[in-house]
């Protein structure tokens, strides 16, 4: 469960005070897939940013599992981002120049996976992505899609609770992204975790559960499109415009 | 983040910029590559000159003077001072020296803590004479030291502590080689055995009004005066012993012929006799008695007014020496590791702005600050260490190899080396070196530890 209670993200100083995000208000049971929509500059980004604790609203709370990380000091966010939170970016941020196997492994050195398990987990999650053959190969010899694919292996390995994805398949074909929007559909069905798609494409939002529209820094609608468990969405507030 | 991951992601990315790595280690290699030969030479010269001293001095010696300027380099010592009768004039009146009279010597040899109290004789000979030939040489004759050990090229010296007899010498080899040239003898080696003859002569001296008019009293007329005012001479006639080596280890190699002390004595008192020199000596050479540290002994010996040097004394001069130019060398070394800092400094911040994805990356899975800073400063220390052991490695392998051609254009004879290369330094200098580039690193790792991750996610 996330639930993000009045948080204001403001840029600038006094005189040229820009709100990127204006009292926000909702939440998210777990195992859901959210879309979060708006046009370009309405604040996606940066919401998705300050619910995985990236960045610091003024105010407001993003509590997860009764914990409002931002309350938490910046070394137990961090932990807290490397136990229980992965991300997938629209242009890939693979490590060019490792391989395959060692962009993935970056996780579990972060997250202080026993060095034991290391192998067992990378292997299973670039199986996972079908990449296992390219293990040895350096990232920046992969295809796009081959890359966002790399991107998914690398925030599946830890098995996380929630799944940040800013605009993943932005950088990609129609039938590319297609594949990468079953890779983690799929992800979320069958592990039940929390997936959070920041997106423009209206076909991937509505292969979500939920739909969060924002404009302006605001929420302007909360659509439940398939209610699978019945009221799996409390609407907490919404701010309409 | 384990620390070992992060070393080895630290060696992975330099491995990825292995051109960029491998100049700016260069730089430090520069620095390291000096540092080594500084340390390697000043290690060689060392064992070199204890090989020296520790070889030829006895280390119970203590040289002992009276005047403490002569260890100063023979100042000069102008200005007005007070009359001594004991002072000399040397060196053409340029200084005055308190010399030690007979009265010292006699004060040194009751003492208990020093034996073998053995003055050194300024001696000068008229001429000398080979037997079985009328060609003259003249040569510089010095006593024979038996603290100091000399290798011979023919016949045989005694054991140290133990002089020549008084009526044998040793000449150098390089003598023997003159007289071969002036046909003297055939060769070289022929020499030893053959009897020296030394002529030495008084100093004219004015005749007194006195024997002036015995003279004239006596009937001689002007050949009476002019006998009274011709030099006295005295010829002695020495065996030759052995030849003594010219050797880059023989520290004491003296180009002079070498009586025993108790001859050079005799000649010494004939020579000066009714001058002012007579029995007054600038230096004598004694043994500390066995139990007696030469140190203390020294001090004792300064607290009566003698002051001394020891054989250590002798080394740390030489050490000094050995120090001043290795801490020239050493001084290049540290201006190019200078050098190299900004070097890294330079290429580490380009580093970080080139990488700024991969710290947003990093920070964004979770990782912290202080691992991403971690991360640059093993990348430092990993160059430190690159160019450390490219550096000495270089500086070993050229040293090993240039070391016999040193050898030999500095004559330090066989078996000596000047550079001598030992792991202890070597691993503390690369150790050190890494630590230098860490320093180094630390701004660049604070400016990656300080990067916002969401900043640093946008750039493409
Ligand atoms: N560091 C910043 N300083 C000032 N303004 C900022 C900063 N970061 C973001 N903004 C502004 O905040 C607003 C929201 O930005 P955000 O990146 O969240 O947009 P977005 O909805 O993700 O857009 P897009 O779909 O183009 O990615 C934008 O108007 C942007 O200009
Ligand atoms: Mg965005």
């Amino acid at each position: 469960m996330i639930e993000v209670r009045g948080v204001t993200k403001t840029y600038g100083k006094k005189n040229n005070v820009f709100t990127a995000l204006s009292d926000v208000n909702f939440s998210i049971p777990d195992g859901a897939s959210v879309a979060i929509v708006g046009k370009s500059g309405s604040g996606k980004s940066t919401l998705m940013h300050a619910m995985s604790g990236l960045d610091r609203p003024q105010t407001g709370e993003v509590i997860i599992d009764g914990q409002d990380i931002l309350k938490l000091k910046s070394k137990e966010v961090d932990r807290f981002r490397s136990r229980k939170m992965s991300f997938i970016f629209q242009s890939f941020f693979v490590e060019a120049n490792e391989t395959c196997y060692n962009n993935v492994g970056m996780v579990c050195e972060i997250a202080g996976v026993p060095a034991n398990e290391h192998r067992r987990k990378i292997e299973k999650a670039l199986e996972a992505v079908e990449l296992l053959d390219k293990k040895k190969s350096r990232a920046r010899d992969l295809s796009g899609g081959q890359k966002q694919r790399l991107a998914i292996a690398r925030a599946i390995v830890n098995n996380p609770t929630t799944l940040f994805a800013d605009e993943p398949t932005g950088n990609l074909d129609s039938s590319t992204g297609e594949i990468i929007e079953n890779l983690l559909f799929r992800y979320n069905k069958e592990k039940g975790v929390t997936l959070i798609i920041v997106t423009h494409d209206d076909d991937l939002a509505s292969r979500c559960d939920i739909n969060i529209q924002i404009r302006d820094g605001r929420i302007v609608s909360i659509n439940e499109k398939k209610p699978k468990k019945e009221s799996a969405l409390k609407k907490k507030k919404v701010a309409k415009k | 983040m384990k620390r070992r991951y992060i070393i080895r992601r630290a060696g992975r990315s330099l491995k990825q910029a292995k051109a960029r790595t491998l100049l700016t280690s260069l730089a430090i290699a520069v620095g390291a590559f000096t540092l080594t030969i500084a340390i390697a030479a000043g290690e060689g010269s060392r064992q070199y000159a204890d090989k020296l001293i520790g070889s030829n001095v006895n280390p119970k010696a203590l040289f002992i003077v009276k005047d403490k300027t002569i260890f100063e380099g023979g100042q000069n010592q102008s200005g007005l001072q007070e009359y001594d009768p004991d002072s000399t004039t040397i060196q053409g009146g340029q200084a005055t020296i308190k010399q030690l009279t007979q009265k010292d010597i006699e004060k040194l040899e009751s003492r208990d803590d020093i034996e073998d109290v053995r003055p050194r004789y300024q001696l000068s000979i008229e001429y000398l004479s080979v037997e079985d030939s009328d060609k003259k040489f003249t040569a510089d004759v010095s006593q024979y030291d038996s603290t100091i050990r000399n290798e011979t090229s023919t016949g045989s010296l005694p054991e140290l502590g133990v002089s020549i007899d008084d009526d044998e010498l040793v000449m150098p080899e390089s003598f023997a080689g003159t007289l071969v040239k002036s046909k003297v003898i055939q060769k070289k080696a022929d020499i030893v055995g053959k009897k020296i003859t030394l002529t030495v002569t008084k100093p004219t001296r004015q005749p007194t009004e006195e024997e002036i008019r015995k003279a004239l009293l006596s009937g001689g007329g002007v050949d009476a005066i002019r006998a009274l005012t011709e030099t006295e001479s005295k010829q002695v006639s020495l065996t030759v012993r052995a030849l003594t080596k010219e050797s880059s280890t023989s520290l004491s190699f003296t180009s002079a012929i070498q009586i025993s002390p108790a001859k050079a004595q005799d000649l010494f008192d004939y020579t000066t006799e009714g001058t002012d020199q007579y029995r007054k000596y600038i230096a004598v050479t004694a043994l500390a008695v066995e139990g007696n540290d030469p140190v203390d002994v020294k001090e004792a010996l300064k607290k009566d007014g003698y002051p001394s040097q020891t054989a250590e004394d002798l080394q740390n001069l030489l050490f000094t020496i050995v120090n001043i130019l290795q801490g020239i060398v050493a001084g290049f070394g540290v201006l190019a590791l200078i050098a190299s800092v900004f070097g890294i400094i330079n290429t580490q911040y380009i580093s970080v702005l080139e990488r700024t994805q991969q710290i947003g990356l990093m920070k964004a899975l979770g990782a912290h600050n202080k691992d991403v800073a971690k991360l640059f400063r093993y990348e430092a220390a990993w160059i430190g260490f690159l160019g450390g052991v490219i550096g000495s490695m270089i500086a070993l392998v050229s040293g090993v190899a240039l070391n016999p051609w040193i050898t030999e254009q500095l004559d330090l004879g066989e078996g000596n080396h000047l550079l001598v290369f030992e792991p202890l330094p070597i691993v503390s200098l690369i150790v050190g070196l890494m630590i230098i580039a860490v320093v180094a690193g630390y701004f660049p790792s604070r400016k990656a530890a300080k990067l916002d991750p969401i900043e640093a996610l946008r750039t493409e």
